[in-house]
């Protein structure tokens, strides 16, 4: 891996701090949660703010009753879509342990792989217990997305864009007291290894594409910038689930979905959601603008 | 055959692909990406409802999803019998 040379040894000091601080953080996942039967299905599994509905005109058709069953199954699908997600980093990460372009990280990347297969088993474990089930991966890998000098940093940067939208729930539902304690717990526990994770993810995506720049066509910078977007646009659309509608007892959860994501306010939600991403992104120069549409 | 399920398909993936004009029913769709891995959900989404039967990944494979012609096949009611 081709890091610049004067930004190794700030990545390095980065490095270091962030495995003294797993180290300190570390904790037993499997004896953390008191997992109870049951959760209260007459409350919010979700703060109601992050619910794909929020703001939209299908909110105002649907009873609290009917919220409330959505609420819950819009976080079962919210976890699921950990578990997918992590599965996918962990397998990334696996394959670059301790070779040569990843020596630097290798150490930290004990950490994450180790923390990532505790949140998948917490995640997991709420699924099959709460919901009894994990709703199904809906990545179909036909294709192998954009190959050659831009694969690591695309890697890096699916995942870091992953972790951070999720974090964007994680924050605030690990501290809304309108949601039972387990459901906060989980939530803030996440968040608390996350942002060490986020934190290296920018690192390594901002030092990744400053390489890249130098090394690919405007063009070819260009289609970087377009798979970035639609990973965005269809990470954000995977948090709308007609399965989700269908299990709270919604009708027509197809055109449901369709309405939800047509509507103004759920662009909104949208923008919301990424707001510190897309900064992160334009600040630097992987993404010309925070819009979410190709250029 | 049901042509209207490959008109249907045709239409919703040359929606997603202005710059084209027809899509043959043979044309492998995701060599051409006109079906890639981030637009497949919404892809599979719009067939589930029009068929009005859910889609296990389980029970698919990439192979299902090669052609205009492969959908028809294994997703509507019968293979077209032209071109």
């Amino acid at each position: 891996m081709a890091l610049l040379l004067d930004s190794e040894q700030r990545l390095k000091d980065i490095l270091d701090r962030l495995v003294a601080k797993s180290e300190a953080d570390y904790y037993n996942p499997y004896q953390l949660f008191q997992w109870p039967d049951s959760l209260p299905e007459e409350r919010y599994w979700m703060s109601p703010e992050l619910m794909s509905v929020h703001g939209t005109e299908v909110l105002g058709e649907l009873t609290e009753e009917q919220l409330h069953r959505l609420s819950k199954w819009e976080s079962i699908n919210f976890y699921s879509l950990n578990v997918h997600g992590i599965r996918e980093l962990v397998t990334e990460v696996i394959a670059r342990i301790h070779t040569k372009e990843f020596a630097l990280t290798s150490e930290y990347f004990h950490h994450i792989i180790g923390e990532e297969n505790e949140h998948m088993w917490f995640f997991a474990t709420f699924c099959n217990k709460y919901g009894g089930k994990i709703y199904p991966d809906l990545t179909f890998k036909f294709d192998q997305g954009i190959q050659g000098p831009a694969s690591h940093f695309l890697v890096f940067a699916r995942l870091l864009l992953f972790e951070e939208i999720v974090d964007h729930f994680n924050r605030q539902m690990g501290v809304d007291e309108r949601l039972d304690t387990t459901i906060r717990q989980v939530n803030a526990i996440h968040h608390q290894d996350e942002s060490r994770h986020v934190a290296f993810g920018r690192q390594i995506v901002a030092l990744l594409h400053k390489d890249l720049r130098s090394r690919l066509t405007p063009e070819e910078l260009g289609e970087v910038e377009r798979y970035l977007k639609s990973y965005l646009r269809r990470s954000l659309e995977s948090l709308v689930n007609p399965a989700v509608f269908r299990d709270a007892g919604i009708p027509e959860p197809y055109k449901v979905r369709n309405r939800v994501l047509a509507d103004p306010a759920h662009a909104e939600h949208n923008r919301n959601i990424l707001k510190r991403t897309m900064r992160f992104l334009v600040n630097e120069g992987i993404l010309p603008d925070e819009s979410l549409e190709d250029s | 055959m049901s042509q209207s399920g490959v008109d249907f398909v045709v239409d919703y993936l040359l929606s997603k692909r202005p710059d084209l004009t027809e899509i043959d029913l043979d044309l492998d769709l995701i060599e051409n990406r006109i079906l890639d891995s981030l637009g497949f959900m919404n892809f599979l989404y719009v067939v589930e409802e029009h068929t009005g039967t859910e889609i296990s990944l389980e029970d698919v494979t990439p192979e299902d999803f090669r052609t205009v012609r492969s959908i028809a096949k294994r997703f509507f009611d019968a293979v077209p019998d032209l071109g």
